[in-house]
């Protein structure tokens, strides 16, 4: 992880709506079509991929959300610090890039993940956002890839009423300020 | 705007994916032995009918997966959407 500089670094509180830049965390993209891979990736972390569309697996140290049929992200769950970072991303470099049975890039400095929590979080997100959230707010360790504001995101429904959100850092600051106009009416 | 069953995802808005234009278009097997007539015809010329098209898709802002989709260019209606390297249900 470089030296990472949050675009927003704040929390805010509105009507039933808390918005909170959790960071720094560990973001990892994990790709590999192998069985290898999932087997290196298990053994290594605890927990496997899922591979289940629009689902997330997880334990007490990390996520791992589903994005594509090839393609996951892992997230940390504690704010980490920086030598950490670089031994897991070390140690799975090692053992998936460099044997070639899929890639492991990191992205914690490419997302920046946003936490927002309360009764009007899925009112305040379909304000600007095509996805139909009825079945996904219901359903915790879902993920949707989808657009808010034009923007693109992911969106790991935690708990009731509890979701994290990632957007691309350069989106970041834009989006925060939608956030924070939107939250305003409720 | 309308609903596209995304084959990975599911069903999702339709400003979620982008459309890229008419599918199963066979690439020359060798394009240097093409006149440019010929190598115009296969890069740009499209039936783009009015009815039932098959099409290529991309869920741009989910999965960036392409898949195929048999569409009423008409009235949008989805007849069917099937994977990349699968034949067409209905032809």
């Amino acid at each position: 992880m470089l030296n990472y500089n949050s675009p927003i670094n704040d929390q805010k509180e509105y009507s039933e709506i808390r918005i909170t830049e959790v960071e720094p965390i560990i973001k990892l993209n994990l790709r590999g079509k192998k069985r290898d891979f999932m087997t290196k990736i298990g053994k290594e972390l605890s927990i496997i991929p899922p591979s289940d569309p629009n689902s997330s697996s997880g334990n007490e140290k990390f996520n791992i959300l589903w994005l594509s049929p090839d393609e996951w992200m892992l997230y940390s769950n504690d704010k980490s610090d920086l030598n950490n970072t670089n031994l897991l991303e070390e140690k799975l470099f090692n053992e998936v890039s460099k044997s070639k049975i899929g890639s492991i890039t990191n992205v914690s400095d490419h997302w920046t993940m946003l936490n927002i929590k309360g009764k009007n979080t899925f009112d305040l997100l379909s304000t600007g956002c095509p996805f139909n959230f009825n079945d996904f707010k219901n359903t915790k360790g879902a993920v949707a890839q989808t657009l808010v504001n034009h923007i693109d995101v992911i969106i790991h429904n935690k708990d009731l009423n509890n979701l994290n959100l990632f957007v691309r850092r350069s989106f970041a600051n834009h989006l925060w300020s939608w956030l924070n106009d939107s939250s305003r009416f409720f | 705007m309308f609903l596209i069953n995304c084959p990975y995802c599911g069903e999702r808005d339709q400003s979620e994916f982008s459309a890229g234009g008419e599918a199963h278009i066979i690439r020359p097997k060798q394009p240097t032995e093409l006149s440019d007539d010929q190598w115009a015809e296969f890069l740009f010329m499209r039936k783009n009918i009015k009815g039932v098209q098959l099409e290529r898709w991309n869920h741009a802002h989910g999965c960036r997966k392409w898949f195929n989709m048999v569409r009423d260019t008409s009235n949008d209606k989805i007849h069917a959407v099937y994977k990349m390297g699968e034949k067409p249900p209905i032809k």
